[in-house]
């Protein structure tokens, strides 16, 4: 009993560090630019995918504002670099730690909302953000910051020559944020987000601070989206309040985990997998801007899925060895 | 016998209306106290007082020599109080065992250890064979057990159960009633909540009668079915004794 559950998350681990290496190698295969920029959005998007899964999968709080915490990282590292000198590496920290303070301010009061009243919070708190930073003019306002090239180097963290810095490091960021749900799935934390998203009640009258809980699922959540949200400045150097804090990126975070099972640990990189690419390809296959048609690709496919899979796409893997655990009890 | 939980003159107003009206009762070490009374009587209001769901409009909680009025259901699952839940709330999809861990989890933070204790108790509530299994996938009755273990797991020295035996199979009762002895046995002391009389007089120790939100009667099962005022409290004037 013991010994299978221990097996079971050891093999998760193993799963996890194959497919990262095989991940890794395919650079070496794929020299095309444009595959290896959408492989990086991919990846980017698995990684604030599973941020987003531990407050919103796990713990049961639906955001869809955690483009906030995107452009939070991004603005705070983009501005501490051209404003300070300060390097992306510290920005990025300083991002995540903002991010997670913003999101227990935030959460103090949001989190007595229960339900669709706390979904609304989010999107309207969000949408305050972007007007407050279209109209900061320290921050470039409605244009934006350009990120001046200094360079290649890995200490300002910028390449113009060569995506593949990028890549290894939106590779790194999906790992770890993979890695850390999978800690945090067997650990205290971990038992009581699910028990506060099934059943708050019940999981009060276990002892569960709910609301403590709910607070550590955002910080924890807000701090990886915001470490995102500074890699995406880095990899684009130009950022203006839309292209980071838009609402597109609140949905662009809900769907990968929706659509590979939200609440589950592989969910969020098999959606990505899926959807990034599926909407890169949409958008330049249609030509010109493309907005739109990619949201109806999207809209196709959440409709399919929860129709047909509730669960998600992982539910895909896990019937086999339902079966199978029934018969070996049996 | 020493006093682990007293209520001291509680109210509990919900506007107009008085669910409990200066009940003050006492349940000591190891007794198995039923609490009992016709529909709308004010057990359930006053058991979730003494859960901490909400705090008493006036009147004050002791539990284990210290006053808990104040203290939200988590404090006082802290301090070993234990409840179950009327309408069934398992982590529906969460498994079974994973239930029982979120109980454990109070009492020991290193996972392995709180996923052995979760599963001893398991065993302990007779669920061991349904430990991987989706708490929506059980049957009524296991759900109830489930509500049993899960608040076993937090080692609480009062369990509080709010009609565990209500709606079950007459099998399924006495399954009940045999886990309620047990639980007893392990040294926690057990207050319930039950609407009907037949299946707690033989249980417990002592019971205590509310109607309409007061203390109507209290002392042994045997002398409190035949009192006069709780056969009419249930029944009506018609059927009270000598009436």
């Amino acid at each position: 009993m013991d010994k299978d559950f221990a097996r079971r998350r050891r093999r998760e681990l193993i799963v996890a560090f194959c497919l990262a290496a095989v991940a890794a190698l395919v650079p070496l295969f794929v020299k095309d630019v444009y595959v290896q920029n959408v492989m990086v959005l991919t990846l980017m998007y698995a990684a604030l995918s599973q941020s987003w899964n531990i407050l919103s999968g796990y713990c049961g709080q639906i955001s869809l504002g955690h483009a906030l915490y995107f452009g939070l990282g991004a603005y705070t590292t983009a501005l501490l670099f051209t404003k300070f000198g300060v390097l992306p590496w510290f920005g990025m920290l300083a991002g995540g730690v903002l991010s997670a303070l913003i999101a227990m301010a935030l959460g103090y009061p949001c989190f007595r909302l229960r339900g669709h009243y706390f979904v609304i919070a989010t999107i309207v708190i969000a949408e305050i953000g972007l007007l407050l930073i279209q109209n900061w003019d320290w921050a470039g306002a409605a244009l934006g910051i350009d990120i001046p090239v200094r360079g290649d180097s890995w200490l300002k963290f910028q390449f113009t020559r060569s995506k593949l810095p990028y890549f290894y490091f939106a590779l790194a960021l999906a790992c770890v944020a993979w890695f850390v749900t999978w800690w945090l799935e067997d650990s205290k934390w971990g038992y009581w987000w699910r028990a506060v998203k099934d059943n708050p009640d019940a999981a009060e009258s276990l002892g569960v601070v709910v609301f403590n809980s709910k607070m550590g699922a955002a910080a924890v959540s807000a701090f990886l989206v915001a470490v995102g949200g500074s890699f995406y400045a880095q990899f684009v150097s130009y950022i203006d309040p839309e292209s980071v804090m838009g609402f597109q990126f609140s949905l662009l975070m809900a769907l990968p985990a929706v659509l590979g099972g939200i609440g589950t640990l592989w969910g969020p990189v098999l959606g990505a997998v899926i959807l990034i690419p599926l909407t890169e390809l949409t958008r330049s296959f249609i030509g010109g801007s493309g907005r739109g048609v990619d949201l109806i690709v999207y809209g196709t496919l959440i409709v399919l899925i929860s129709l047909a899979l509730p669960r998600g796409l992982v539910s895909l893997f896990a019937r086999p060895k339902f079966f199978w655990r029934k018969a070996a009890v049996r | 016998m020493t006093v682990l939980l007293e209520t001291r003159g509680v109210w509990q107003r919900f506007g107009g209306l008085v669910a409990n009206s200066d009940v003050s009762i006492s349940v000591g070490r190891g007794e198995i106290v039923g609490l009992i009374g016709p529909n709308g009587a004010g057990k359930s209001t006053l058991f979730n007082l003494i859960a901490g769901v909400l705090p008493p409009t006036q009147g004050s909680i002791w539990f284990d020599g210290e006053d808990v009025t104040g203290m939200r259901a988590a404090e006082r699952c802290q301090r070993g109080i234990g409840r179950t839940f009327q309408v069934v709330k398992s982590f529906e999809t969460m498994t079974v065992i994973d239930n029982v861990i979120v109980g454990a989890l109070i009492r020991n933070t290193v996972m392995r250890v709180a996923r052995r204790k979760a599963y001893d108790v398991l065993e302990f509530c007779g669920l061991a064979a349904r430990a991987n299994v989706l708490a929506s996938d059980l049957v009524p009755s296991e759900k109830r057990r489930l509500e049993v273990a899960r608040a076993l797991a937090t080692e609480p020295k009062l369990l509080l159960l709010d009609e565990v035996l209500t709606g079950l199979t007459p099998v399924e009762a006495k399954t009940g009633v045999e886990l309620v002895r047990k639980v007893r046995e392990t040294g926690v002391t057990v207050l319930m909540v039950e609407h009907v009389m037949e299946i707690v007089m033989p249980l417990v120790d002592r019971a205590i009668v509310l109607d309409l939100g007061k203390v109507l009667v209290e002392g042994k099962p045997s002398e409190v079915v035949r009192d006069p005022k709780v056969i009419t409290a249930y029944l009506g004037d018609r059927h009270a004794v000598g009436a």
